[in-house]
């Protein structure tokens, strides 16, 4: 991991299930303190790009890298430079979320007093302040995306990747959330994001990613990016 | 303000080892919860089953009991204690519920190995537990069987551990072996033909393990020690092998999971075929429902049925006046029926929260989820106890092939209680 790599690099990705490509040649470049939308209807492999680039996902071709590092090859160097709010978290639900939250800053080794106290911020912010001692397994499902997002952003990544991250949540929360990403993009760290919300995407983010249907995609940057915000919409 | 208590030291850099104490913890506490926030649906889900099973390899007694005064029984013990090591390891090793979550929170794989070696050694030992009940149950001398089970676990754990660990690393590396043209009829089997083969390993060396320590009573113990200590020399070459297959692996055995649509030559939905016409309406549909689910997610359950039955109605008709042959052919096909029964439970379990709600709107009451589950999970038992129930009659005893069909009844019964309790409110 270098200190100047770009928090994602992605070069000539394709990913195919059986005999359906589903990616192919996808590239872009993710830069500090940017906000890139992730557009694309059901089925278009929004999910599966962002499974190639946390490895959760094998690719079939072509090259990832989170800060420099190939999260293949490095995956530790990745997951320490990046966030990832899935569309369906994984939450143990035997532990309540203050437990989990703990598990998750001793597994990134961060400082116990200052994790303690970066995550009781960020709870009180998503307005979870009073449920840490509820199980997980207790929490409603915009509960449990909070905790999941608390959890992803607890070691302030570089990169933040955020799986249609705003479902789920009430208006205020969402705007919350907006806030810190915000606060995060001025401090560098850079936000991948993909929702359904087109407005939200077309109002927040900088340029974009449009996958209009599987296998094919559209980088929507600088005059398309004006064309696209003006008049949101899945066509490609 | 919270108050987060730290549960480890700060470190910049966790190594593995502190990852493995974390995760030791998380495990401790997970398991705690049992015992912390007491579900009587939970307890009772678990509960059934395993006193099912035990009370089963109990009441058995010498009928479950291998015997080891003879090298075949020696090797038939061996090969009990490992067939369930060797099939458990792959789910355990690859596919925990939690594994991306932990790969994204950059925990060494070396500590995911520790924890899940762990957990498949835990296995290993209860099944060895198990196997002792039929000896404890006839007063039968403990020590030699129970020598040579805890061998052979010992090697069929090791040699699992090394055997999936290879497999992943040979599969996501796209080599194929002299093996794969075996499987050459199903392109994506034959590029899984490392996994494929994977269990036959553990399976050989927990047969061998107990052959060598049970062959000679003086020399038990000496030999014990030479074959659990040759058994961890395998360990740490399992845990490389597996810190390096398992960043390309393990997205890969997710992939590997998927279900493909089904084929609409057999075992779509239908409500109210065959006897099933019988029940009422609504548990009609309940039983088509769970049926076409146990189906396709515990698939194993009704194709393992088949041939077990076939070879133990085809023993008991040839040969069912041997005490032998009826004593293996009960264990064999008991075991089955527990295992169906593990199934119908586990079916509840992946329900809790979810099913429950949309059967609650639908208007499904608990009398008909509980008679449509029971008819379902009898259906799965009827194609083990139906063809031996028939043999038994033709081979053993004329009026006693009733036996099978009152166990798969009684084995459904309690098996869709403990899964309507699993699945919860």
């Amino acid at each position: 991991m270098t200190a100047d790599a770009l928090p994602l690099s992605v070069r000539a990705l394709r990913k195919k299930y059986r005999r359906r490509v589903v990616l192919d040649a996808v590239a872009f470049d993710v830069r500090p303190g940017e906000a890139v939308a992730l557009a694309g209807p059901n089925g278009a492999g929004k999910s599966t790009l962002i499974g190639c680039i946390t490895a959760d996902r094998v690719p079939d071709a072509g090259d990832v890298r989170i800060c420099g590092t190939d999260p293949f090859a490095e995956p530790r160097g990745a997951a320490a430079c990046m966030g990832f709010v899935p569309e369906q978290p994984f939450l143990y639900p035997e532990l309540s979320v203050a437990e989990l939250l703990r598990f998750v800053a001793a597994a990134r080794g961060l400082d116990a007093d200052a994790s303690s106290a970066e995550a009781a911020r960020l709870l009180a912010m998503l307005g979870l302040a009073g449920a840490e001692q509820t199980l997980c397994r207790e929490l409603s499902q915009g509960m449990g995306r909070k905790t999941a997002i608390a959890a992803a952003l607890l070691h302030r990544p570089k990169m933040i990747l955020l799986d249609e991250a705003l479902n789920g949540l009430d208006r205020t929360s969402a705007e919350r959330l907006v806030a810190e990403l915000d606060a995060r993009r001025a401090e560098g760290a850079a936000v991948l994001i993909s929702s359904h919300d087109l407005d939200f995407l077309a109002g927040w983010c900088g340029r974009g990613i449009l996958l209009p249907q599987t296998g094919r995609w559209t980088a929507l940057d600088g005059d398309a990016w004006d064309t696209w915000r003006r008049a949101p919409t899945l066509a490609g | 303000m919270i108050r987060i208590a730290p549960i480890a030291a700060a470190t910049s850099r966790a190594n593995s080892l502190s990852s493995l104490s974390l995760l030791l913890r998380l495990e401790a506490r997970r398991l705690a919860d049992a015992f912390r926030n007491p579900l009587v649906d939970a307890w009772a889900g678990v509960a059934l089953p395993v006193v099912l099973a035990v009370g089963g390899l109990w009441l058995a007694g010498a009928s479950a009991r291998p015997d080891i005064s003879t090298v075949d029984g020696i090797i038939l013990l061996g090969l009990l204690v490992a067939a369930p090591v060797s099939l458990q390891a792959y789910p355990i090793l690859f596919r925990p519920d939690d594994d991306g979550f932990l790969r994204r929170l950059g925990i060494p794989a070396r500590a995911l190995f520790g924890i899940r070696a762990l957990r498949l050694f835990v296995l290993a030992l209860a099944i060895v537990l198990a196997l002792m009940i039929p000896f404890v149950s006839t007063r039968q001398p403990l020590a030699r069987p129970f020598a040579v089970a805890v061998t052979a676990a010992v090697a069929a754990w090791a040699v699992s551990l090394w055997a999936q660990a290879r497999a992943a690393a040979r599969t996501s590396g796209g080599r194929r072996g002299v093996a794969a043209g075996l499987l050459g009829w199903d392109p994506e089997l034959a590029a899984a033909a490392a996994l494929v083969y994977a269990p036959l390993y553990p399976l050989v060396a927990g047969a061998a393990a107990a052959w060598f320590v049970g062959q000679e009573v003086w020399t038990m113990s000496l030999r014990m020690l030479v074959a659990i200590a040759l058994s961890l020399v395998v360990v740490p070459v399992a845990a490389a092998a597996f810190a390096r297959a398992l960043p390309r692996f393990a997205p890969h055995a997710g992939e590997l999971a998927y279900a493909p649509p089904p084929d609409a030559s057999g075992g779509e939905l239908v409500v109210g075929r065959g006897i099933a016409r019988v029940l009422p309406r609504r548990a009609q549909a309940v039983r088509a429902r769970d049926a076409v689910v146990l189906g396709r997610r515990y698939r194993w359950a009704g194709r393992a049925a088949w041939p077990v039955a076939v070879v133990c109605a085809l023993a008991v008709i040839r040969a069912g006046g041997s005490p032998a042959v009826r004593a293996w052919v009960t264990l064999a096909c008991g075991l089955l029926l527990v295992a169906q029964a593990g199934a119908v439970v586990a079916l509840g379990r992946s329900e809790r929260g979810r099913t429950r709600g949309m059967d609650r709107a639908l208007g499904l009451g608990l009398a008909d989820r509980l008679v449509g589950r029971w008819a379902a999970a009898l259906g799965l038992g009827l194609g083990l106890a139906l063809p031996l129930a028939v043999g038994w009659r033709i081979g053993v005893d004329a009026g006693g092939g009733w036996i099978w069909l009152a166990a798969a009844a009684g084995a459904a019964a309690v098996a869709s209680l403990a899964s309507l309790t699993a699945a919860g409110r």
